[in-house]
């Protein structure tokens, strides 16, 4: 399908100046460039996979610049947009700003005139005055964001200039198609695509699976058929030179704190070995630590000058110090925890290295395409495993990303959501009819299984069915003329609303973090509730001493002792479930290896081979498998093993060895401890993590017998019933509420903090359910619980493998858990689970409460005497 | 038997308290749902039925003969809005059928309600004396106080407590018990049903009649029930234990 043109072939096809232009910067072209040129002159769409700095973007801007060139030559440049780029960042906007001034200066250098290209970055950040130059000059490129796009859309006069667009650029794709960000942007271009009549997509990615799906996501349907798209997958894989690295010789025997010191002590010789390395660690709080702890181990070699943290908790000026740092090649090391994955400008990296298990292959290959930026240089990568777990599942990883087997990502489909807050837009635009705009939602590939019954119930809520006719025009956004088939916008106010509170991304609750008067970063509101006075934290690999805390700013001084707070909470990646299928599958090969007899040498060997790991991690992994095999059983994909044991106490442990990664396993754990808790009539204790989780009691309770009731049909009934009274459902309801624009951010000039929307969320989270348990917005939030958060449709696919007996249920009584659940358990519990009405909860929590009020008494009259 | 809880030989009917003959009952805030929309918050008007009926369920047992509204009867400070208008005077005109006497006493954000109540002849009240009992809104500190009063009861702070546990949490309104210079005090919980109000347990206390909230002790209610949880210093000292 793919064809690759001659350097000539291509050359013809572009205009002379550009062509000129590019021989004078380049001998050739890319693999991916000679491949995408030809399609992309063609008008054709297109989707081109290739790491981050590939000269991605140079390829796409080629042909589009060639165009220009040509039209401006003729005369015919117009002033109208003719090309958008949108990406996810506004610092990428940025870079790309700056990338495009060489080729745009170069051919009119070469022209000997100005060709007259001109482009512009609009984001949130663009000034008015800025503003008015763009719409009495529009950019021919626009380099913008999702968002702006959306606002951009409804904007009457520059909307004109977006009339003749041939171009849309979407860079990072994969970053977008994952969350509802995509979600939004993919009914964007269909608007688009309604006011121009069509043009051409352009999607640029990094590695990922399965391409198809990224290519319909951009391109969408039409008329329920696929639009056409070409995909160039650039192999990228030949290029990585990737390890997994074992800080010891023998993980299994080596204490924690040995362990961390040689950890250590292998960052300190790989940086040395290297001129700058960018590490990675799976959390925020992760890289403070990280960052800390080298400058204490290594006093001499690193300092807060050359070793820097970046993540997103830090100022935004806090983290652009660190780029420009790196930039300039001033740091050593930086760490950093996602923030650094996108592929914004940080100059020379000639070492990634990743702390413990990056969860999924695809973020394995992100993170490591940061280094070796020049073409043709490999990109290198070194995991380093902390735990046995770490060591299998790492080893799994490298053996993915070298056999090419990338995880599939997840597109949200259906949000609700979204759609009401596009909708709204579509109605500011003008008059709409009802069916038309049903049809042309459905283009957008995660909508194209829409319902007649959610979009009018998503209508009937902008209508303001929900509160009575006479009060209506306050809530009612839009007016549904059901009997003319027609809806358009209420109120004067709307294009203002709706520019001002456009979006997907959700305020998380964060705290200010001011020191001096300065405001050096921020923390999770959770993370802040939890800060007494005096407590020590890291904050950008500085130490700090909480002072206090008032509304949402806390307020710290510099302190010299040890953090005494070590960590943020619940951010951990979750493990992704291709992966967690793998590493299934090799414990079924491990489980037949062992059953038979061939030499203990003979296994290590074949787990070499197969795993592409060195001797040492072969070993490791060879006894860990033997010390569960000899002592209990080898769960697998073909075997589910549920382990209880009596903890400390005579506490009752149900562990189950589900390894299908956190999301599959919140689903599951929550769903069988919703039956236990029916059944025993009891609080369950759950903890869940990537390799299973467990029920806990205080006295006994079953396990097994919760898959006799639950099945692939029910799970997704008894998950609604079981977070129907969590923290997580109320969260999720109020970005839903946002993004829905049922509460404004910023309304009437406002801006209302993240706090007072969780106060006032509540107030009307209790009203929905009261009004109609399946509002479109509550039912949204369910949603997105259970697919997103969770992963209902991998949970589905586990249990059915169980009710067709492809996977058995082995019990077994442990009286100290096996070595495999020796992770798992020795975690603290997470969630307690029972089924409980409001008073009824009251009622056992008051009891509780009282009991220790009068425990503690007891103690202090014993301390006393 | 006699399942009532009392504070100072006052009852505790739901989120009402009942002295003698009276109910009482603060902090209605009529037209919060306007001001709630003002802000971006778009939920539509919904607490005055549900204050008709939960007023109806304390009525059926407390059987009373007269009612007092001690305070913030409406929200805007500012201005009165149509909801207020309405609701207000639809309100009064509810209480007149079924209660003797009505006393109105002014809250903090009642700057406007004397104007609705010109309408239905009542005037706004700074306090009222119940026998030994002293009824006043809360904000501010009344200057002299009659001899034979032993208790004050207040509103104003809308207690509320936050019970958690691992990832729930369920917040209840609450009585306060307690005293202030000497006086046996009482706070009553809001009664508007929009918000359960701010945890005592966890936010600061507003009323200057509440100098150290650590001594009072809470009353929990739910519906029907009352909760008795003790005082609030033993409360957070096991919360401190238990992390909750």
């Amino acid at each position: 399908m793919n064809i690759e043109y001659s350097d000539d072939h291509i050359h013809s096809l572009l205009h002379p100046f550009v062509s000129k232009w590019f021989k004078s910067k380049f001998e050739t072209f890319t693999d991916a460039q000679r491949q995408a040129i030809p399609h992309i002159n063609a008008g054709k769409n297109i989707l081109i996979l290739s790491p981050t700095g590939s000269g991605k973007t140079l390829t796409a801007f080629l042909a589009i610049l060639s165009g220009l060139t040509s039209l401006s030559e003729r005369n015919l440049l117009e002033e109208k947009v003719y090309c958008i780029y949108i990406s996810p960042l506004k610092a990428l906007d940025n870079d790309i700003f700056k990338n495009l001034e060489e080729p745009i200066n170069g051919i009119n250098n070469i022209a000997g005139h100005d060709v007259g290209i001109r482009q512009a970055v609009r984001t949130g950040d663009t000034t008015q005055y800025q503003r008015s130059k763009m719409l009495k000059h529009p950019p021919h490129i626009l380099i913008t964001t999702p968002e702006t796009l959306s606002i951009l859309l409804v904007a009457p006069k520059f909307r004109e200039k977006l009339k003749s667009v041939r171009y849309v650029i979407v860079d990072e794709i994969h970053s977008l198609a994952e969350n509802k960000r995509g979600t939004h942007l993919s009914l964007s271009l269909e608007r688009l695509n309604e006011l121009t009549g069509g043009f051409t997509r352009i999607g640029l990615s990094a590695t990922v699976s399965p391409p198809d799906e990224i290519a319909t996501f951009l391109s969408g349907y039409s008329w329920g058929t696929k639009r056409e798209c070409e995909i160039i997958n650039v192999n990228y894989l030949k290029q990585l030179d990737m390890q997994v690295l074992c800080p010891v010789e023998n993980i299994i025997e080596t204490d924690q704190e040995t362990l961390t010191k040689e950890l250590y002590n292998l960052l300190h010789k790989l940086i040395q070995q290297h001129k700058t390395t960018l590490i990675f660690t799976n959390t925020r709080s992760g890289a403070e630590s990280v960052s800390y702890k080298l400058t204490q181990h290594f006093p001499k070699y690193y300092n807060t000058n050359n070793v820097m943290a970046h993540h997103s908790s830090l100022s935004k000026e806090v983290r652009l110090e660190t780029e420009n740092q790196l930039k300039d090649g001033n740091l050593k090391v930086v760490v950093s925890s996602t923030s650094l994955e996108l592929g914004i400008d940080i100059g020379y990296i000639d070492l990634v290295i990743l702390i413990s298990s990056p969860k999924s292959v695809s973020r394995a290959l992100q993170r490591i395409g940061r280094s070796g930026h020049q073409l043709h240089e490999k990109s290198k990568g070194r995991m380093i495993v902390v735990n046995r777990d770490d060591l299998v599942e790492c080893s799994l990883i490298l053996k993915n990303a070298i056999e090419g087997k990338i995880d599939r990502i997840n597109i949200p489909h259906n949000c609700l959501d979204v759609l009401s807050q596009h909708i709204y837009g579509i109605a500011i635009e003008g008059r709409q009819n009802i069916k038309h705009i049903f049809h042309l939602i459905k283009q957008a590939m995660p909508y194209k299984d829409l319902t007649w019954d959610e979009y009018e119930q998503v209508l009937r809520y902008l209508a303001g069915e929900y509160s009575t006719l006479e009060q209506r025009y306050v809530y009612a956004k839009i007016w549904v003329d059901w009997d003319s088939n027609t809806f358009g916008k209420r109120g004067k106010l709307a294009r203002v609303l709706y520019s001002t509170n456009v979006g997907t991304i959700a305020d998380r609750s964060h705290a200010k973090v001011k020191c001096n008067g300065q405001i050096i970063g921020n923390i999770d509101g959770d993370f802040m509730e939890r800060l007494h006075k005096g407590d020590t934290f890291v904050l950008g690999g500085k130490v700090y001493q909480f002072k206090y805390a008032r509304g949402m700013t806390v307020t710290v001084v510099p302190s010299g002792s040890t953090p005494t707070i070590p960590s943020w909470v619940s951010e951990q990646l979750p493990l992704s479930y291709d992966i967690g299928v793998s590493i299934q599958n090799f414990r079924a090969i491990m489980d037949w290896k062992l059953s038979t007899n061939l030499s203990q040498e003979e296994i290590i060997n074949y787990i070499k081979d197969y795993l592409y790991v060195d001797e040492y991690a072969a070993s490791s992994i060879y006894y860990y498998f033997v010390e569960q095999y000899l002592y209990s059983e080898i769960p697998s994909k073909n075997k589910l093993l549920i382990e209880y044991y009596t903890g400390f106490g005579g506490r009752k442990f149900v562990v189950f060895h589900s390894l299908y990664g956190r999301r599959v396993n919140d689903a599951l754990s929550r769903a069988v401890a919703y039956i236990i808790a029916q059944r025993y009539h009891r609080d369950v204790m759950i903890s869940i993590d990537d390799n299973g989780f467990y029920l806990s009691s205080d006295s006994k309770i079953g396990g097994a017998e919760a898959f006799e009731e639950l099945t692939s049909d029910n799970i997704r009934e008894i998950l609604i019933q079981a977070i129907d009274k969590t923290e997580t459902l109320a969260s999720r309801f109020r970005d839903c509420a946002n993004r829905s624009l049922m509460i404004l951010r910023r309304y009437k000039g406002r801006e209302k903090s993240v706090g007072r929307q969780q106060v006032t969320s509540k107030i009307l989270l209790n009203f929905v359910k009261d009004v109609d348990n399946h509002f479109a917005i509550l039912d949204e939030a369910r949603r997105e619980v259970i697919e997103d958060y969770m992963d209902i449709k991998h949970a589905q696919e586990v249990l059915k493998s169980i009710e067709e007996q492809k996977t058995i249920i082995k019990t077994v009584d442990t009286t100290i858990p096996t070595p495999f659940a020796f992770n798992l358990v020795s975690r603290g519990y997470l969630d307690v689970l029972k089924y409980e009405e409001r008073a009824e909860f009251i009622r056992r929590m008051h009891k509780a409460i009282i009991n220790k009020i009068q425990e503690n008494k007891g103690n202090k009259l014993r301390k006393v005497r | 038997m006699d399942l009532s809880t009392k504070i100072f030989d006052a009852e505790i009917i739901n989120n009402a308290l009942k002295i003698e003959d009276t109910l009482i009952i603060s902090d209605l805030h009529f037209g919060y749902e306007t001001s709630l929309n003002n802000q971006g918050l778009m939920i539509p008007q919904y607490q005055f039925d549900r204050v008709l009926s939960s007023l109806e369920n304390i009525q059926k047992k407390a059987n009373a003969n007269n009612i007092i509204l001690n305070g913030d009867i409406k929200h805007n400070f500012g201005s009165i809005s149509k909801q207020e208008w309405k609701e207000v005077l639809s309100f009064i005109d509810y209480l007149s059928d079924i209660y003797v006497d009505i006393k109105v006493i002014k809250g903090n954000h009642d700057t406007f309600t004397q104007y609705i109540l010109n309408k239905r002849d009542l005037i706004l009240e700074d306090e009222v004396i119940l026998g030994k009992y002293l009824i006043t809104h809360g904000h501010a500190i009344p200057e002299n106080i009659s001899e034979n009063v032993e208790t004050i009861v207040i509103g104003h702070e809308h207690p509320c407590i936050g019970i958690r546990n691992q990832e729930r949490v369920e917040k209840v309104k609450a009585f306060l018990k307690g005293e202030w210079n000497g006086y046996n005090l009482i706070v009553t919980p809001s009664f508007t049903p929009i918000s359960h109000g701010s945890d005592i347990l966890h936010e600061k206390t507003i009323s200057p009649f509440i100098e150290d909230v650590l001594e009072f002790e809470v009353f929990a209610v739910e519906e029907d029930e009352v909760f008795p949880f003790g005082f609030v210093k033993d409360i957070l000292n096991i919360e401190q234990y238990e992390n909750y």
